[in-house]
């Protein structure tokens, strides 16, 4: 009777802790690393973000942002594609002293147009990494930027 | 008072969502006024679903611009679907707030 008992709590207490760890994995795709947003330089966060995998340079995500930006501590941003299945963006910035500006994780409900306002600290390259099918697709474009400021970005 | 403003609107076959969020967004690297370092302050992860489904997670830091603001479009909603938006930031703050999509709008 009393080892039944034991039994039973005992694989009460496998599944219960099965079923966190099951939630835990399903939650990481959007985990947010803190690694990933650190200061640092641009080129080193590029290959720790993307490492060996291929980027294919593309057109047919759309990267859009004045050439000149008055202000930097506001730039617009818009991000478009009429492709399906994007599922993950990385914007970067090459120049700021936290050069991944952001991450977005994005449902297939979402048709990416996609508007944000950052931060760039001084005139540089801005990069979108976009995640498609597992396969990485990059734009990039080139914003002067007039007034940087104190610590934007 | 809520931080957070959310608007959505139709736009031709699609929805377009708002999200508005009053906060300093702070990286650690202003000074103030007396040439104090302003310690950094900024939203870490918006996360926003749909009737309690991941729609689209933002992960950031100090590089997006003080209230931050985000447009996206939905390919397809219903009248009263929920939207909910969470905010959590580097010191522990955090906020929501519920919209419900009118498509007829």
């Amino acid at each position: 009777m009393r080892s039944s008992r034991r039994n039973f709590l005992k694989s009460a207490c496998i599944w219960a802790t099965g079923g966190l760890y099951l939630a835990k994995v399903s939650d990481s795709a959007a985990e947010r690393l803190a690694e990933n947003f650190a200061a640092g330089d641009f080129a080193d966060r590029y290959a720790r973000l993307f490492g060996e995998q291929a980027v294919t340079d593309s057109t047919l995500i759309e990267l859009v942002l004045p050439e000149i930006a008055e202000d930097g501590a506001v730039v617009p941003v818009t991000i478009r594609s009429e492709l399906d299945g994007i599922d993950r963006l990385y914007l970067l910035a090459d120049k700021n002293p936290t050069p991944l500006v952001a991450e977005f994780e994005l449902a297939p409900l979402v048709a990416l147009q996609l508007t944000a306002r950052i931060k760039l600290a001084e005139s540089c390259r801005v990069t979108l990494v976009a995640r498609r099918d597992g396969q990485l697709l990059r734009c990039s474009r080139w914003v002067n930027v007039m007034r940087g400021g104190c610590g934007s970005g | 008072m809520s931080s957070i403003r959310v608007r959505s609107r139709r736009e031709g076959e699609y929805i377009e969502v708002k999200v508005l969020i009053e906060h300093p967004m702070e990286n650690g690297r202003n000074r103030d006024a007396a040439g104090n370092l302003i310690p950094a302050h900024f939203i870490e992860q918006l996360a926003l679903t749909l009737n309690s489904q991941p729609l689209l997670t933002v992960n950031m830091a100090g590089s997006v611009s003080k209230n931050p603001f985000f447009s996206f479009r939905l390919k397809q909603a219903a009248d009263g679907d929920v939207l909910r938006v969470d905010w959590r930031d580097n010191l522990g703050s955090s906020d929501s707030a519920e919209h419900r999509i009118r498509v007829n709008r």
